[in-house]
């Protein structure tokens, strides 16, 4: 697993790439509350290389979700991958988070 | 035709990595389509790490046996543990699905997953051992 972020225009971009399972989650957690900073102003999550994510990696989603959401900071989901949105949609993550078809969707979206 | 996978691991979440990763292996040689391979694993996966966090005892201390078999038309996994009685399947809590973001409640999802993805699941208690099964039939 690997986060690799970007900014553009005060929207941070975090490309995540990999599995992320029980054995890595809090690793995953880390990693995103760290590249998060305050003077974001919304969150784009590209999963477009994610492949493969479980509950433990679904429940750091939800955190940083509930995180943002207490600074009003909005965050969506792009790209994800059919096995990927699957999970997201029987979780129900798909009728609170935005999920987007591509990252420029997202990034109209959030700007 | 059939193969299986038997694995045995100790209750440490750092084992199941490689678990996963026998598991895609048999997939691979065995022609799994993604959906199966995914359904699977996270199944596995669930079971497995809800064995580590809830079974009690030291991490390290106690095994975890695994059996995967796959057929033409199904595949069945199978896990047994000898920790604390428990039946992920009536226990477990059940998230929410409709909660607003802020009301969202961590934890549930792992089993729910399972109860989806896969197309039967039971537990039992055998000789003081839990024992899960759960079966994908393939697509």
């Amino acid at each position: 697993m690997n986060v690799q972020v970007e900014n553009h225009e005060g929207v941070l971009v975090a490309r995540v790439e990999g599995r992320v399972d029980s054995s890595n989650s809090q690793d995953f957690e880390r990693q995103l509350q760290g590249a998060i900073g305050d003077e974001v102003k919304a969150v784009v999550m590209d999963l477009g290389q994610l492949a493969y994510i479980s509950s433990a990696g679904l429940r750091v989603v939800l955190l940083i979700a509930k995180t943002l959401g207490q600074r009003n900071v909005s965050i969506s989901l792009c790209a994800l991958s059919d096995p990927v949105q699957s999970v997201f949609e029987i979780s129900g993550f798909n009728r609170i988070i935005q999920i987007y078809d591509t990252q420029a969707d997202a990034l109209a979206a959030a700007g | 035709m059939s193969a299986s996978l038997q694995l045995r691991v100790t209750n440490r979440i750092e084992e199941l990595p490689a678990v996963a990763e026998a598991v895609e292996a048999l997939g691979a040689e065995e022609g799994w389509s993604q959906d199966t391979t995914y359904a699977v694993v996270l199944g596995l996966e669930e079971v497995a790490t809800n064995v580590v966090r809830h079974g009690g005892g030291e991490p390290g201390g106690s095994e975890i046996e695994i059996e995967v078999t796959s057929s033409d038309d199904e595949v069945r996994v199978e896990v047994r543990d000898g920790g604390k009685a428990f039946d992920p399947f009536h226990e477990a809590p059940e998230p929410d699905l409709d909660a607003a973001v802020q009301d969202r409640e961590i934890g549930g999802l792992g089993v729910h997953f399972v109860k989806v993805l896969m197309d039967e699941t039971s537990y039992s208690r055998e000789g003081g051992r839990n024992h899960v099964t759960m079966v994908k039939r393939r697509s």
